[in-house]
Formats: C-alpha cells, structure tokens, sequence
C-alpha cells in the first residue's frame, strides 16, 4: 500500500492530536500554517511548506485544524485542487458555508468529513452501539455536560463572529452527539449565563441548551467555560424505555494516583498507552473511507446539520425564544451551491 | 438544639401532632420518625385510605402497624386538640386539610407541593397568616450537609459569581400509590412531583424568584404501562441577573434499579463549581436479587421534622415555609404552561 500524503494545514493547540495520529498511522505529512510549522514539523517528523500550492502538491488529503472561520476558505481550496478534506469540528463557522463546503466537495467527487471526535471516543461510541442494539430501548431523556477551564483569553474562540462561541465551538460535540443518539431535531431552546457583548463571550461563561428530538426524546445540553484550572470533565446520561446508560470522565478513571513525593523520583517513563487515542482512530476512519469510498461513522450531511442547530442556539440565546429547525431542509439548501468560489491563500 | 435531647423531652409538655391522611407514603417515615420520639404524642387520620384505587396499607390497617392512635375523620382528629398536624395527602386535596387545619389552630407542615394550583398555593399561605399558625413545606434536601456545605462555600464567595446550575431529581415512576399518576389529584407527573425540591435548593441559593421558565416534558418512558401524565421534562428557568439554571425532574429510574432514585445540584460559578449528590453516599455491593445500595446519608426527613417541632415549641416561622412552597409551585405551574407553547413564560 502507498503512503498517505497528509497535507496539515494549521498548527495550534488542537494540531498535536492529530499530528500524533497521522504520525502513528504512518502518513507523510506535510505542514502549512501562518505560525508554528517549523516546531511541529520539527517535533513529529513532517515537512513544511510555504504556500498552500505546495501543501496540495504534496498531499492526497488536506487535514483542516485551523480557526474556525477559515474552514471554508482552506476547504474550498483543498476541494479545487482535487484533495479530501478533514475539517475540525465546526466544519464552518456558519451551515451556509458549511453546505457550501459539502456542495463543492460533490461537485469535485472528493470527500469532507468533519472532525466530530467525541463518536471515537470508545465510551461514547460503546453508548451509541448499546442504544442502537436497544438495551434501553427508545431514548426518550438525555443529559450531556462538558466543561473544563476556559480557552485562553482573548483568542478566536471567544469571538461568535469568527466562529467562536461556546456552543459552535465547545457545545457542538454535544450537540453533535444527541443527533447521533436520539436523532433529528425539530426544537431548539438555549441560555447562556453572562450573556456575550458585541459576539464575545465572557472569559466564565456556561450555556444550556434543550433539543426536542422528531421522535420525541429531549435533550439537555451543558456547557461551560470555567475558571482557570477547572478541570476538565464531560458526562453522558441517556434514560431510555427499558434503561438507562451513563458515562462520567471524572468517576470512570482506570488510574487513580497520589504520590506525593513524584517529583522526587527518577528513573521511571510511562509506557505508551496500550489504547488508541480517539483522534488517531478517527483519522484512520476518515482517511480509509477517503481512500476507499466507505462511509465513515461521521459525514459532511452531520457536520452541516450540528453548525446549523448550534445557530438555532444561538439564535434562541439572542432572542430567548425556543427556536423551531429543520435540519433537512439546512442540508437540502441550494442557495449558495453555485457561489463563486475564491482563494485567496 | 434538638427535640431528641432527653432533658427537654422530660421538661417540655409533649406535642401533639397528627398526620392528616396516608395517600402519600412520606407519611410512613413521618410516622416512624414522630412515634420514636418520647416528645411527641401522635395520631393519625386516613378516611379516603378506603377509596385509594391501589392496594397500597391504609387508614386503621397502616396505623395499627405504625402503632399509632388512630382517628376515622379529620374532624375528629382536629377536635383531639393537635399543636400541629402534617398534610401527607393528595396533592389536591392539601388546601382543603390545611384551611381545615389552620382554622383549628394547628400549626401545618404540609408535603410538597404545597398545592396543585397557584390560587390554592396562595390560599393557604394566606389561611395559616390568618390563623397565626406556621405552615412549613416539606423539603427535606436543604437539610442535607452537603447542600449547607454548598450554600456556605457559594455565600462566602469561595465560587465567585453564580452563574449557572443544573439540577436533576431523578427517580421511579411512583407506581404504589395511584393518584400520583392521576392528574385530578397530583396535578401532573414528573413536572409536579420532582422539579419543587431542586426550585426549593434554587431558591434559598439565589435567594431570588425566575423571571423566566422554559418546559418541555414527554410521555416515552412507561408509555406503555397506562401512566396518562408527564415522565420526562426538562425545565429551564433564568433568574435576575442572569444566572441560567435546568432542572431534570424525569422519572428515568428504572424499576429494577437499587435505589429509588436521586437529587443533584452542580452550581457553576466564575471561580469554580460545586456539586452535591445529598442521596449518592451508600454501601454498594450485591445480592442474590441482584445490585444492593444502602443509602447512609443524613437522615433529612428528621432533621426537617426537628426544624418543625422546634419552631412550633418556640413559636417561630418554620423554613421553609408556605412562601417558599409558594413561589416554587409558581415554576411548576409557570413549567406546564410553557409546555402547552414550548416557548418561554416570564414571571
């Protein structure tokens, strides 16, 4: 088998994740970012280019792990110049660009994934398979919470019109996931405590959000961004008609540690841990159904559909109304499917 | 100061109390608790017990084996001069005992909810102000520890600045007494029955009323057993200032589950979060029948029965009381409204 030729685009906080990943997975990658390049480059083995030409010159499949309101832009380049695109979660920083990406991806005959990578994470995808196997039978109340210290103040992911926000850019896991498990939704209602000023959002912030699902079930979404060094932590719990399933990343640890005097001692290094990291497994989803025209557990179709329900949110946190979507029709959506295409890289 | 100090028992005059009707089982432990103590004389009323549609122990059968004395109508037991009675019947039928109670000069703690309606809530708040007596509602969960704990740590601002908090009480469909699950008499499901003790924890925590109230609810879970109200809601209420807070009141305990169910409360604020779980701590293991979970928490329902008997011995209001049952039946009935539109209603 050939080597996958990865072209990275990006080198921020979320690029180490899937640098490990592709490195593990044995691709050639090659790296294009305004800042950063050379470290990471240098720190996992890749090569840097200096121009996005260069980048698609060298790969089969463009990696996307840039801020969020660049997606479109980098995507649609990728697509024209023929590559598969992965896409950080959003896959946009609105559902018109998002479905704009997916269109032009299907005019180009490549593929787009967005990189929802809560489905990898083995206890998510363990509650996914447990209630598509009907052990609780029909979901009908589900909690999702996700929290932790806030992002660094001052960066993109405070600003809502640069496809920030806590619901686009955090809560959309979640929300990402209550599609996945309890389906389509056709209501949307949200609050968010302090509310943002001029599409910032406070350093502190927590937002909820209630999905009524088509079948019924509701949902209630959590997500916070805490005070600094609030750990980090998410939980899942699913009620269903014949049971109920929960998860908990802070009771469910396999290590429970104290050893007061760590610091003294030498001499010892962490195995390698024996799982996967879910970023790794995702990429190595994605990129084999790329490769081999397979459908991966996550599609553009799902991308374009949680950017648009994070818009309800928002729509419903400005307006303080319950919200009603159609997240069909956001997907069915020509409008923007023949709008020229620039690049400006 | 407790009831249970020996000294007291002896030196105060004892303290009748009467438990007015069996249709909620609250008024099992209640029975249990009061009858234990050396300060307290107890009877009991039951005379709907006979006319319950479920085969739950009732009337003389259930106070004879509470050993408690025992009248036929609540006439009757109000005319045996009670200082104070406790409503434990359907929720509907609480402003009727309470009028009844407070025209007799009893002072009431009254289970919750306080009333089915707004009008009956406020109704009774206004006969026990009439009548000069307390009238308590029972919520037991802010006499947890953990709850206190809570609400020390956030008034001392070890939390900065409120700015949300979730709450979920969770727990089986109460299927061993019927009307629980008939409107005429509950006034709803799980909207009535579990979002009151988180609004009440809300309440003495923000210190404030919701300016707004968003509810949705479902009947999915035990659709197919003939329940004809409300299993799943999720209500979400904005306070002044913003502070967001939702509450799960589901009935998503599975029959087969080791224990009833639960309460939570995570409060997020600028500086940290604190959640309490008043009913997690337990002895867990198994048995031949399967998970065990023996719950070693505080003992709530007698450190609210403390606060009551001791506000009725020194004449004090008893908190929480009928403004509190008040204000959160307010977001009960503010929750079914907002059902009927899906959309928010502001207070």
């Amino acid at each position: 088998m050939n080597t996958l030729r990865v072209g990275l685009i990006g080198a921020g906080g979320i690029s180490h994740v899937h640098a490990i990943g592709w490195r593990d997975l044995g691709a050639a990658v090659t790296v294009y970012s305004h800042d950063g390049a050379p470290a990471l480059a240098a720190r996992y083995g890749f090569e840097v280019v200096s121009d996005l030409d260069a980048l698609f010159a060298s790969a089969d499949l463009v990696d996307i792990v840039t801020s969020s309101r660049s997606h479109r832009e980098l995507a649609l380049a990728a697509i024209a110049a023929g590559k598969h695109v992965i896409c950080e979660k959003p896959l946009a920083a609105t559902s018109a660009e998002a479905r704009e990406i997916a269109a032009a991806a299907q005019r180009a005959g490549v593929r787009v994934f967005p990189a929802h990578v809560v489905r990898y994470f083995p206890e998510y995808a363990a509650l996914k398979s447990a209630v598509d196997a009907g052990r609780i039978g029909q979901p009908a109340v589900l909690r999702f919470v996700r929290g932790g210290e806030a992002p660094r103040a001052g960066s993109w992911f405070f600003d809502e019109n640069a496809g920030g926000g806590i619901v686009l850019d955090q809560m959309i896991h979640d929300l990402d996931q209550a599609l996945w498990l309890a389906g389509d939704v056709t209501q949307v209602y949200a609050v968010q405590s302090p509310p943002s000023v001029d599409g910032i959002v406070p350093d502190v912030v927590t937002a909820h959000v209630v999905l009524t699902h088509r079948d019924g079930a509701i949902s209630h979404v959590q997500g916070t961004w805490g005070a600094r060094g609030t750990t980090f932590r998410t939980s899942a719990d699913i009620a269903g008609t014949s049971g109920v399933l929960s998860v908990d990343s802070g009771i469910d640890t396999a290590v429970t540690m104290d050893v007061p005097s760590i610091g003294e001692t030498d001499g010892y290094l962490p195995p390698p841990a024996h799982a996967e990291s879910p970023y790794t497994t995702q990429l190595r989803e994605l990129a084999g159904a790329a490769i081999d025209g397979s459908t991966p557990r996550v599609t553009a179709e799902d991308g374009i559909r949680a950017v648009a329900l994070a818009e309800a949110a928002g729509e419903s946190i400005r307006t303080g109304r319950a919200v009603d979507v159609d997240l069909d029709a956001a997907i069915r959506k020509e409008d923007l499917a023949t709008e020229n295409v620039s690049v400006t890289a | 100061m407790t009831n249970l100090d020996p000294t007291r028992a002896t030196d105060a005059r004892k303290l009748k109390v009467a438990v007015l009707s069996f249709a909620h089982h609250h008024a099992i432990g209640y029975c249990r608790l009061l009858g234990a103590r050396d300060d307290i004389e107890l009877a009991a009323s039951d005379p709907d017990g006979s006319t319950a549609g479920d085969a739950a122990l009732r009337g003389a059968d259930l106070a004879r084996s509470l050993g408690v004395r025992y009248f036929p109508t609540y006439e009757d037991a109000l005319a045996w001069g009670p200082d104070a009675v406790i409503v434990t019947a359907e929720n509907s039928r609480h402003r009727g005992l309470v009028e009844l109670a407070a025209a007799a000069g009893a002072h009431i703690l009254c289970e919750k909810p306080l009333a089915t309606t707004v009008d009956d809530a406020a109704a009774m708040v206004g006969a026990a102000a009439d009548a000069d007596v307390t009238l308590m509602t029972a919520y037991p969960v802010r006499f947890s520890s953990s709850f206190q704990d809570a609400l020390a740590r956030v008034r001392a601002g070890q939390l900065g600045d409120i700015v949300g908090i979730k709450g979920t009480n969770n727990g089986k469909v109460p299927r061993d007494r019927a009307w629980f699950t008939d409107p005429a008499l509950s006034g709803g499901g799980a909207l009535v029955d579990h979002v009151v003790h988180c609004a009440d924890l809300l309440d003495d925590l923000l210190g404030a009323s919701p300016i707004s109230v968003r509810a949705v609810s479902n009947r999915i879970l035990h659709s197919g057993s003939g329940v004809s109200v409300e299993t799943g809601g999720l209500v979400t209420a904005v306070y002044p200032g913003g502070v967001v807070a939702t509450i799960d009141c589901s009935w998503s305990v599975p029959e087969n589950a080791a224990t009833w169910g639960g309460l939570t409360l995570q409060i997020t604020g600028t500086r940290g979060n604190i959640t309490v779980a008043p009913f997690a701590q337990h002895v867990k293991g198994y048995d031949q029948a399967g998970p065990v979970w023996i719950g070693v928490g505080d003992d709530l329902d007698a450190a609210m029965l403390d606060e009551f008997l001791d506000a009725v011995r020194s004449g004090r209001r008893a908190q929480p009381d009928g403004e509190v049952g008040l204000r959160t039946f307010r977001i009960v009935d503010a929750a079914q409204r907002s059902v009927l539109t899906g959309q928010p209603v502001t207070l």
